[in-house]
């Protein structure tokens, strides 16, 4: 038997169209059918201004296991940013594994760490071998965000030119940059305003992957002890600060 | 109560196969409770069972020559206006005829379907009908004890009833109403499954038996007597000393005093 | 004693009831994990979600034809190739001309109950490839080798105390019931073989048709490793997970994840719209997307379309009381426990038969259905295959003959009163009668009564006469 892929999807749709044109119902229970449905509403809602959307981030990050401070504005941020690698970077391997330094939310923060000593290493390929190995060993991830959402303490990254996954990923310790200007009250409202402004569909569609991320990595697998950090970081650290001027 | 015969509530008991046969108490006493409080009951004498343990293992040809028979027997008085409910002291058999006859008629004969949805209707199980239809609140029954309240799985969750009985048990004298750990668990009868799953069924019997047993519950009220049979067999095979009893029987208990 | 996922129906419950280890297990997981899925809901309009959430599933089957197109169209046009297979031996078929074409010796897996229902482990096995489970309650199956019990929480049948024996049995690491310690082990056992495997799996939550998108929920990040450092990767989806938009699985997301574990939303949810684009540092540089019938189809004409609306949240699961008692392996060699999984199971069978058990595993309580996101009625559908297995001829004949008598007599009122007085008379001999000596294992009898009801109401009746008279 030689499989034809043309004919298995022929198969599978005229199947498909066959049950659900047929003479009997697909469902057992109709009860709950109407028509299309509307746009899904908020799940939980979030509101207030962009301070208090930036208090409300935290906590729920916080909720979750992240940590957050909520800073003044760039500069103050781009201090203690370096204060925190500074900190943080005790080991002999105190490489920070980050996205470009254009595609950071701050302008020239790759240069300002530069002069207080700390590299950051944005990888170009890595399916590269010692690329990946070198990307293996860094303890700190620095990003910044697409978008965040104050009823969740959820941040969006999407992948991009210099906007490596693996920053997000593969370190112990995530560090992330959310601009204020960024945060929005809920996942729908988000939606809504991509779908409204730039169209939804080729947002997804221009970036390889985005992702959603809530906290640090963890799992209670373990006759549901939690336990953090399974296989993505273990720290996840906001640096919220206000972009407005 | 003085309401003249005319404006009386008629009632067609429909007392179950179980408690017909096995537990023919609590049928009395739902009667006795109906008529205390105004109602005029019947008995159709040609009533059998709802179909109901036919349908859960999957016999709809059974149940279905049930159903009709039910059908046949309380149809007719709700459709010549000799009754204006049909009451059971089950929460389980209600359920088979307002939700399961509608489905076991379906796409089979219409006629019955649109029967059966009729009678639906008007079939209560019988704490509902006593509160919300005769707006009984206390039927002045005592019991000096502990008293937990188990919610029979399709009383509670095909016909949501669940304060009714609760509220009827809350005016017993003397008793002291007790939490039951678990209380919307189910006790592990669920019909045929008592035997084709008899292992699972017990596994579950005990753990409803054990959270009685944590209740310190003298007594626990059920408006099923199917429940309450398998729940008895394990309280008794278990040694423990609670009792499960039906809801009737222990509404119906006149205190001592009373004289009457 | 653990549990032989093969052996026939009534020797799984029997080595499930026996096996208290796993039992204590189960009662501490599953009671954990309904107060969780419980304070969630509370914080939400419940009526609302539930109402959204089922719109939206309902929506997509029912369109499902068209939302297929519509999604291969886009998964192309994202640079994705895109793969139909009817069945396990074609979803197999094309993994493994996958492999070979690009030479993959190592294979990262996501946890996917999708794969898991093709026997897919076995077959890259069998072609000297090495797979790897990369979630940490599948990868200490795994290690067991044992199937996963339960769709999300695979180790749910497991103490801590049996895992320890695991991982000193099989990553000769110390040792050690620290839940912490065993987690890190498995962290650095896992890491390497992220950054070794030529090929990522995973199965898919959601798949977006408007977008060409394929959503992967976890909470630990593998779901994110195997989507973005192997060379290639593939995701198996069963043809059922398509939905219309972006918002419809954000809304599915949040329903998934509430009722599965409590959380408001998982940790992460990946998005994968195709393999990197130019000028990317990372992720695939193929993306392969299989969707998958197998059984899918064959569910809609039988009508049990409703089937097909789970998003596998296993809410209908934790609340169970019977998979509460037994655990998944009771349920027989299949990804799909509880009440979804005593639907599904003989559903996707060609042969309901093959699992004619399942339907009856189940009091009918009805709980899951109280739960469930998308509000499946799954009582209904125990309760409709159970009549199909019968009208098949798959009951035994002595409850055959049982329920026939019974309904026969109970039909007419002298037959049934006959019966029943028959019943009273039986009752001495209950160690004879299999279905009374059935009861009498674990409960006491009842006792029939000396007089029916209806000889009772008879004397009231003239006892009221007469006293009105």
């Amino acid at each position: 038997m030689t499989y034809d892929p043309a004919e298995a999807r022929r198969a599978i749709l005229d199947r498909l169209r066959g049950a659900l044109s047929g003479p009997r119902p697909v469902f057992r229970d109709r009860s709950h059918l109407s028509g299309a449905p509307g746009t899904p509403s908020a799940v939980t809602g979030a509101d207030g201004d962009r301070r208090s959307l930036a208090e409300q981030f935290g906590v729920q990050l916080e909720e979750i296991y992240g940590t957050y401070e909520i800073l003044e504005d760039a500069t103050e941020a781009r201090a203690r940013l370096v204060q925190l690698v500074t900190d943080w970077s005790t080991e002999e391997d105190a490489e920070v594994l980050s996205w470009a330094s254009r595609a950071l939310p701050i302008e020239n923060l790759g240069e300002s760490l530069e002069e207080s000593g700390i590299s950051l290493f944005v990888p170009e390929d890595l399916h590269d071998e010692s690329t990946r190995a070198r990307a293996a060993r860094a303890r700190i991830g620095l990003t910044g965000a697409d978008a965040a959402f104050a009823s969740t303490g959820s941040i969006v990254v999407a992948s991009g030119r210099g906007k490596s996954r693996a920053a997000s990923l593969l370190p112990l310790r995530h560090l992330v940059l959310v601009p204020m200007s960024r945060i929005y009250p809920t996942f729908e409202a988000w939606l809504h305003t991509l779908r409204q402004e730039q169209g939804l569909g080729s947002y997804l569609r221009v970036s390889g992957q985005i992702v959603f991320i809530t906290g640090p990595s963890k799992s209670a697998d373990i006759e549901l002890n939690l336990t953090l950090g399974v296989h993505g970081p273990r720290v996840v650290h906001a640096l919220i600060y206000d972009d407005a001027w | 109560m003085t309401n003249n015969s005319t404006s009386r509530p008629r009632v067609a008991l429909f007392v179950t196969c179980m408690v017909d046969t096995l537990h023919p108490g609590v049928g009395t006493a739902a009667a006795d409770l109906l008529e205390r409080h105004g109602v005029d009951v019947i008995f159709p004498e040609k009533q059998t069972c709802c179909g109901q343990p036919a349908y859960n293992a999957g016999y709809r040809k059974d149940a279905r020559a049930l159903a009709r028979h039910f059908i046949d027997v309380f149809w007719p008085l709700v459709d010549e206006g000799r009754i204006d409910a049909v009451v059971a002291p089950s929460g389980s058999c209600v359920a088979m005829v307002k939700r399961q006859y509608p489905v076991l008629f379906e796409t089979q004969d219409e006629e019955y379907r649109m029967r059966a949805v009729q009678l639906g209707e008007v079939t209560f199980e019988l704490t509902q009908y006593m509160v919300d239809f005769l707006g009984i609140c206390d039927t002045g029954a005592g019991f000096s004890g502990k008293v937990a309240y188990h919610p029979c799985c399709h009383l509670l969750r095909e016909l949501r009833i669940d304060a009714q009985p609760r509220r009827l048990l809350a005016s017993l004298r003397e008793a002291e109403i007790v939490e039951l750990p678990g209380a919307d668990e189910c006790c592990g009868f669920g019909g045929l499954f008592a035997l084709k799953n008899a292992e699972i069924s017990t596994a579950m019997g005990r753990r409803k038996a054990d959270n009685l047993k944590a209740s310190e519950a003298n007594l626990v009220v059920m408006n099923d007597v199917s429940c309450m049979t398998h729940l008895n067999g394990i309280l008794e095979h278990e040694g423990h000393a609670c009792r499960a009893v039906h809801i009737a029987e222990l509404l119906n208990r006149r205190d001592e005093g009373d004289g009457g | 004693m653990a549990v032989d996922a093969g052996a026939p129906y009534a020797t799984r419950v029997r080595q499930a009831l026996a096996d208290d280890g796993m039992r204590a297990a189960l009662d501490r997981a599953t009671g954990h994990l309904r107060e969780r899925r419980d304070r969630a809901i509370a914080e939400i309009d419940e009526r609302r979600f539930r109402d959204e959430a089922g719109a939206v599933r309902r929506y997509a089957i029912q369109h499902l034809p068209d939302l297929l197109e519509q999604l291969e169209g886009n998964l192309i046009g994202n640079g994705c190739q895109v793969h139909w297979a009817r069945d396990a031996a074609e979803a197999l078929g094309v993994v493994l001309d996958i492999a070979r074409e690009n030479r993959v010796g190592d294979v990262a897996k996501s946890k996917s109950m999708v794969t898991e229902e093709i026997g897919l482990n076995d077959a890259l096995e069998r072609s000297g490839i090495n797979v790897v489970e990369t979630d940490l309650g599948e990868f200490i199956v795994q290690l067991a080798g044992e199937p996963p019990s339960h769709i999300l929480a695979p180790v749910i049948h497991k103490r801590v105390e049996d895992i320890a024996e695991v991982f000193s049995d099989k990553l000769d690491i110390p040792h050690t019931t620290d839940p912490v310690e065993l987690c890190a082990a498995a962290r650095r056992e896992l890491r390497n073989e992220f950054l070794v495997a030529d090929m990522g799996i995973s199965g898919c939550n959601f798949a977006i048709a408007e977008t060409g998108t394929i959503c992967v929920v976890t909470n630990e990040g593998n779901g994110r490793m195997v989507t973005s450092l192997p060379r290639v990767y593939v995701a198996i989806a069963g043809i059922e997970k398509v939905v219309r938009s972006a918002e419809d699985a954000v809304l599915l997301w949040q329903a998934a994840s509430r009722n599965a574990t409590g959380q408001k939303v998982s940790v992460y949810f990946s998005m994968s719209s195709g393999p990197r684009r130019r000028g990317d540092t990372d992720g695939p540089e193929e993306m392969h997307v299989i969707l998958l019938d197998n059984g899918r189809s064959r569910i809609l004409e039988r009508g049990y379309g409703d089937a097909t609306l789970c998003i596998r949240c296993g809410a209908c699961i934790d609340v169970c009381p019977v998979y509460r008692e037994i655990g998944g392996h009771a349920y027989g060699r299949t990804p799909y426990s509880g009440p979804i999984g005593a639907v599904l199971t003989p559903l996707l069978d060609y042969d309901i038969h093959g699992a004619r058990d399942l339907p009856f595993a189940s009091s009918l309580c009805g709980a899951c259905r109280d739960v469930c996101p998308v509000k499946i009625d799954l009582p209904r559908l125990l309760l409709d295959l159970r009549s199909v297995v019968v009208e098949r001829g798959g009951s035994p004949m002595s409850e055959r003959v049982a329920i026939r008598a019974y309904s026969t007599a109970a039909r007419r009122p002298v037959p049934y009163r006959a019966l029943a007085r028959l019943a009273g008379w039986l009752r001495p001999l209950a160690g004879l009668l299999p279905p009374l000596a059935t009861w009498k294992r674990g409960r006491s009898l009842p006792r029939f009564a000396a007089r029916r009801f209806g000889a009772l109401w008879r004397e009231r009746v003239r006892d009221d006469e007469g006293g009105t008279e």
